[in-house]
C-alpha cells in the first residue's frame, strides 16, 4: 500500500459522496455515483482486495449506474420540493448524524492499527485458509477457496437472497394490464434502439467477446481474480447492452421472464444440488472431496477444486438472470414493452 | 506517520457513513434516499476491507501456487491480505445490487401511484 495514493483517492471519495448528494439533478447524481463506485474499486486494488475491485468495477459502476438511469428514465430529474420548509427536521437529521459519527469515533479509539498483519481479525481463521488453500485444495485464489468451499454455506444463501431480490422487483412492478399481446412486435424484427447505425454495429459485434471474457472470469476464479458473482454480472451487463444499444425486444426475447426466474431457479438449484449430492454420498452438506467417488480420474483434492467450478457455474446462471430481470422490470416498469 | 493520522481509513470511513446516513435521513427525494443507503453500504465495506489490509502484503492469490512448478516452501500469512473480509464483501456487493433493485423498484412503484418523489409531496397526498 502507498499511502499517499491512498490519500488521493479517498479524498475524491469524499469529494464524490458529497457531490452526489447535494447535486440538484438525479440524473447527474447518478454519474457521479458510478465515478464514487469507480473510485472505490480502485481504492479496493489499492489496499490489495482485487476481487472486490472486480466485482465494485462490474457491479457498482456498472449495473448500479445502469439501473439508476432506467429508474430516472421512468420517473423524473427533478430534485427539490415544490414547498419549503423542513429546517427543522433536517437539523434534527444533521443532530443524530454528529451524534453517530461521535460514537464510531470513540469507537474507533479501540480498533487495532491500520493494515496491522497481527490484528485480531488476520489471526482467527485466515492463516489456516492462507497457509492451507493449496495442500486442501488446490485452489490458489484464497478468496475463492474460501467463498465456495471453506464458507460455502454463506455463498449458498448469499445466491438465495439474489434470486429472492429479483422475484421481489417482479412482484412489485410487474404489470400485466394494458399489454395487447398481438400488438406486441415480432421477435428479431428492429423495432426501437437508438438509431445510430455504429453503436448499434458495435454494440452488436461486442457482445459474444463480453460474453466469452465472462465466462473466463468464472472458469478461471481459481487462478486470478474472478469467479461466479463478476462473471455472472458481466454475463448480465451483456444483454443489457444489447438492450439499450441494439433492440429492447431482442432481449426480451432471448431472457424471457419466465427464462430469467427459470434460470435464476436452476442457478441455485445447482449450488444445493451439489450440496446435497455430497449429503447422499455419504459426506457433509457441501464437502465436495467425496465427490471423487463420481469424477472420473480426479483425488480428494482436486475433486474439492472441480465442485467449487460446478458452484460457482450456478452462482453464474443465477446471478444474470436476476440482474437481467431486474433491469427489464425497471426500464420498462414492469409492462416489458419498451426499454431505454 | 502519528497513529491517529495512520488510521485514515477509519475515519474516512466514518465520514462516509455519516454522509449516508444524513443523505438517509435529511434528504426530501426518494432516489437521493437509495444513493444514502448505497454511501453507508460502501462505508461499511470501506471498513471491513480495511481491518483485512495488511502492511506490505500481496493479493491474497498464492504466488506460483498452480501449473507444474508448485513451490512446496512454507507459506507465510502475513505475505497476503486477510482474504476473509474481502469474501464477504465481495457477496455484500453483489447483494447490494439486489437491494438496491428492489428499492428502485418500490421509488417507481411510488411514482406511478402519486407521481412524485418528494417525500413532503407524498404525504400531502396520503393526508
Amino acid at each position: 500500500m502507498i499511502w499517499q495514493l491512498d490519500i488521493c483517492i479517498l479524498t475524491l471519495i469524499v469529494i464524490c459522496a458529497f457531490a452526489t448528494i447535494m447535486v440538484k439533478d438525479l440524473l447527474s447524481a447518478a454519474i457521479i455515483f458510478g465515478a464514487y463506485s469507480f473510485l472505490m474499486c480502485l481504492l479496493w486494488t489499492e489496499m490489495g482486495s482485487v476481487d472486490v475491485a472486480f466485482t465494485e468495477a462490474s457491479v457498482g459502476a456498472g449495473v448500479s449506474t445502469v439501473l439508476f438511469f432506467a429508474a430516472v428514465y421512468q420517473t423524473t430529474r427533478r430534485v427539490g420540493s415544490r414547498k419549503s420548509g423542513r429546517k427543522l427536521s433536517k437539523l434534527v437529521a444533521l443532530m443524530a448524524t454528529l451524534l453517530t459519527g461521535l460514537v464510531l469515533v470513540i469507537a474507533e479509539a479501540d480498533f487495532p492499527g491500520f493494515a496491522d498483519p497481527f490484528s485480531p481479525a488476520s489471526l482467527h481463521v485466515s492463516p489456516y485458509y492462507i497457509t492451507q488453500t493449496l495442500h486442501d485444495t488446490n485452489v490458489p485464489n484464497i478468496v475463492t477457496s474460501v467463498l465456495a468451499d471453506y464458507r460455502g454455506y454463506d455463498t449458498m444463501f448469499e445466491t438465495a437472497v439474489i434470486f429472492t431480490a429479483g422475484l421481489a422487483v417482479i412482484a412489485i412492478l410487474r404489470s400485466y394490464t394494458g399489454v395487447d399481446r398481438r400488438k406486441l412486435p415480432r421477435r428479431y424484427i428492429i423495432t426501437e434502439g437508438y438509431p445510430d447505425t455504429i453503436i448499434r454495429f458495435i454494440a452488436r459485434q461486442l457482445v459474444p467477446f463480453i460474453q466469452l471474457f465472462a465466462l473466463y472470469v468464472v472458469a478461471h476464479g481459481h487462478h486470478s481474480p474472478g469467479g461466479g458473482f463478476q462473471g455472472g454480472v458481466i454475463l448480465g451487463a451483456s444483454f443489457i447492452l444489447l438492450a439499450i444499444s441494439y433492440d429492447f425486444n431482442i432481449v426480451k426475447g432471448i431472457m424471457s421472464e419466465k427464462m430469467n426466474v427459470l434460470l435464476g431457479n436452476i442457478g441455485v438449484l445447482v449450488y444445493a444440488g451439489i450440496g446435497f449430492a455430497c449429503l447422499l454420498l455419504g459426506a457433509n452438506f457441501l464437502d465436495y472431496s467425496i465427490l471423487s467417488q463420481i469424477l472420473p480420474a480426479t483425488d480428494k483434492v482436486m475433486a474439492r477444486s472441480h465442485g467449487m467450478l460446478g458452484i460457482e457455474t450456478g452462482v453464474a446462471i443465477a446471478v444474470m438472470a436476476i440482474i437481467v430481470s431486474i433491469y427489464l422490470n425497471i426500464v420498462s416498469l414492469g409492462k416489458y414493452d419498451k426499454g431505454l | 506517520m502519528p497513529p491517529l493520522i495512520a488510521d485514515y481509513n477509519y475515519w474516512i470511513y466514518i465520514l462516509l457513513m455519516m454522509i449516508g446516513l444524513y443523505a438517509m435521513l435529511a434528504k426530501n427525494n426518494l432516489v437521493k434516499k437509495v444513493i444514502g443507503m448505497s454511501i453507508f453500504q460502501t462505508a461499511i465495506i470501506v471498513f471491513y476491507v480495511s481491518t483485512g489490509a495488511k502492511h506490505k502484503a500481496s493479493i491474497p492469490i498464492i504466488a506460483h501456487g498452480h501449473g507444474h512448478d508448485v513451490v512446496e516452501t512454507a507459506i507465510d500469512f502475513t505475505h497476503y491480505a486477510n482474504p476473509l473480509p474481502h469474501v464477504l464483501m465481495l457477496t455484500a456487493i453483489v447483494v447490494s445490487v439486489g437491494t438496491l433493485g428492489v428499492a428502485l423498484a418500490i421509488c417507481l412503484g411510488i411514482y406511478k401511484r402519486y407521481n412524485s418523489l418528494e417525500e413532503d409531496e407524498i404525504q400531502e397526498q396520503l393526508q
